[in-house]
């Protein structure tokens, strides 16, 4: 967690920097009779600039590792692999429709991040896309993207 | 006469078919969401805010609200059955509700929880029927300037909530004003830090960022663990749950001290049903004659907190509802949505929109009931719910998360944005930092930016005029202080860690 926090520190300082002075750059500080868009983005630009280099300072002169914050190993590929397929999903979304997607999306988790059993997963699947068609689609009458097949 | 009045208009709203029904459904929720571990009040209401767009207003908030009411005691079932907490403010309640549960008092356990829930939560409603309307007649003299020092307020207090390093919280609160400042100003109208992304020149909009940080930041968390918990088996018959009269007499006034201090903490602006529990825990602690008992399974010890966190998330309302200002992360969530709604949070919505603060507030009273009868008849059909695999429940919440974040305006970019905030919730978590405080900030910004300027422009001595007016400037005396105990607190630890090392040595 320590070199997290430098890390975080500074890179927290720099974007805080840039704030402040993309700010001032870009808007005015002071308008016709008060202050102007520029003003608050300066000062809270400032304020992050402090708080990051109380996060810094502490960092680099702690001498405790702290534990580690990420997962090595088999969970640090199941982080990753859910949030691949996260983004996976959403991709499809425009080509295959919410539906199908969806069907996919669990089959691929829960079949093959969870092991669950080929009948519990296709049931799974499809009960939870047909809910969310009802509910989002029938129901709330939200466009969901369709595929296709129109769903 | 006038609230008598009020009253009876709120429960006409209250009592029609489809209202009872949108209150049945958040209470049920509302347990279920609560008892699962891995999703908790925030990102349920989060992610069922998307549901709400289609109804009347007052429909949305009343089984918003449930919702809120029903994870509170959900939480309950999971710590006291698997020692996880379902939510944040059901952890005290593992301390002793899990030894409960493992000397076969399992029934009796969620039973004290079930009656201190319903006892707080309808205490609690008839506190913010009658204070709620006081403070938003009394609200009506603010000013921009005493509006800003609320505002200021709440937003540091807020950090109170993360633990043990304040630095860390209020990094995440000036994050989420940072990110409030994206957009079309208000006062100018021009494009703030959007690059030419038409997507980012509308602002960034809370319920994309609150469905990534809190649903698929907390999925995310538990995604790294495989395995499920054990849970313990128990008989929840009448009997079972029953507190018996010697457990009568022990927690009553439990209850009485959790309602009170949940309702007090859960009023102030930025302290939620969290800290709640941690108070009256400690409070428990201290007027026990015997405090040794804490922690071995002390009926006191789950009956107040599982109180005190009802009390406050009713109580957390009332700054919500008065002032504009929520009292926790789940209602700041809520204020967000009244704003989609295109109701306007603050003392005029009383005079404004009667049926929907009254409604709500009737409604309260009747998912009370619903929660007391659906808490002690159907416990053993909410635990099954707890055996469904995580492998199986966490691609469920993504899908919800993903379709909610869609149907807000049907694009895509919402949907990737609300991703990049579950990592973001995700690292924040993991490191401590608070998600909580960076939604809050995000709700309050716009609001914080017009008050400030505003005052900046009717004054004509500069900051000063946050200090001249009496009601501001108590409030930014207040929000001085809240900055400066944690600092304080901090600065004190980190002497005591600097210490500690050479004493060791010694």
């Amino acid at each position: 967690m320590r070199s997290a926090d430098r890390i975080a520190g500074a890179a927290l300082l720099v974007l805080a920097v840039a704030f402040s002075a993309g700010a001032l750059k870009n808007y005015a500080y002071w308008g016709e009779n008060g202050p102007g868009p520029a003003f608050l983005p300066f000062w809270l630009g400032l304020v992050m600039a402090l708080l990051a280099t109380m996060l810094l300072v502490g960092a680099l002169r702690s001498r405790d590792p702290g534990e580690a914050w990420l997962p090595r190993g088999e969970g640090l590929g199941r982080l990753v692999l859910v949030i691949g397929a996260t983004v996976a999903f959403v991709a499809l979304l425009g080509v295959l429709g919410m539906t199908i997607a969806t069907v996919l999306f669990l089959l691929f988790l829960v079949r093959f991040l969870d092991r669950q059993p080929w009948l519990l997963s296709i049931s799974v699947a499809l009960a939870v896309a047909a809910l969310n068609y009802l509910v989002f689609a029938y129901w709330l009458r939200v466009p969901l993207p369709v595929g296709p097949f129109g769903f | 006469m006038d609230f008598l009045a009020n009253l009876s208009l709120g429960f006409s709203v209250a009592l029609t078919p489809f209202n009872l029904l949108m209150a049945v459904c958040g209470v049920v929720m509302g347990i279920l969401i609560g008892a699962l571990p891995g999703i908790g009040p925030p990102s349920g209401v989060a992610l069922l805010l998307p549901l709400t767009f289609g109804m009347d207003p007052t429909s949305g908030i009343i089984m918003l609200a449930a919702l809120y009411a029903g994870t509170m005691y959900g939480g309950t079932i999971t710590s006291v059955l698997i020692n996880t907490p379902g939510e944040s403010a059901s952890v005290v309640t593992c301390i002793d509700g899990y030894q409960m549960a493992l000397q076969g008092r399992a029934g009796a356990a969620l039973g004290i929880a079930a009656i201190g829930s319903f006892i707080a939560g309808t205490v609690g409603v008839v506190l913010l029927m009658l204070v709620s309307p006081v403070l938003a007649r009394w609200s009506l003299a603010f000013g921009p300037p005493e509006t800003f020092a609320l505002l200021l307020l709440g937003l540091t207090t807020v950090t109170l909530l993360t633990g043990d390093s304040p630095v860390k919280g209020y990094i995440s609160m000036v994050l989420g004003l940072m990110l409030a400042m994206v957009g079309f100003d208000i006062i100018s109208g021009e494009p703030r830090y959007a690059f030419g992304v038409p997507e980012l020149m509308d602002g960034i909009d809370f319920l994309p960022v609150a469905i990534g940080l809190f649903g698929i930041g907390e999925v995310l968390v538990g995604a790294e663990i495989a395995a499920g918990a054990a849970i313990i088996e128990a008989r929840y018959g009448w009997r079972d749950i029953m507190p018996t009269a010697q457990d009568w007499l022990r927690s009553r006034w439990a209850i009485v001290r959790g309602t009170v201090v949940g309702f007090l903490v859960g009023v102030l602006p930025g302290a939620g049903p969290t800290v709640a529990t941690f108070m009256s825990y400690a409070v428990e602690k201290r007027v026990s004659k015997d405090p040794a008992q804490f922690g071995r399974g002390a009926i006191e010890g789950v009956a107040a907190p599982e109180s005190a966190n009802n009390a406050a998330a009713t109580a957390a309302m009332v700054p919500m509802l008065t002032l504009g200002i929520p009292g926790s992360a789940t209602t700041a969530i809520m204020l967000g949505g009244l704003m989609m709604w295109g109701l306007r949070p603050g003392p005029m919505l009383f005079q404004k929109n009667p049926e929907f603060v009254w409604g709500l507030i009737a409604s309260q009273y009747i998912a009370n009931v619903m929660l007391l009868i659906l808490s002690t008849l159907f416990i053993p059909l909410f635990v099954r719910a707890l055996r469904i695999p995580y492998g199986i429940l966490m691609p469920l919440i993504i899908v919800f998360c993903v379709t909610g974040a869609y149907s807000l305006k049907n694009n895509v970019f919402d949907v990737y944005q609300m991703i990049a905030f579950g990592v973001v919730g995700y690292a924040m978590k993991k490191l401590g930092y608070s998600p909580a405080a960076l939604v809050l900030a995000l709700v309050l910004g716009p609001l914080t930016e017009r008050a400030l300027r505003q005052s900046l422009i009717i004054s004509d001595s500069g900051a000063a005029i946050f200090f001249m007016r009496p009601i501001a400037a108590v409030l930014m005396l207040a929000a001085i202080v809240a900055v400066l105990v944690p600092t304080l607190r901090g600065v004190a630890a980190f002497r005591r860690r600097r210490e500690r090392p050479a004493e060791g040595a010694g």
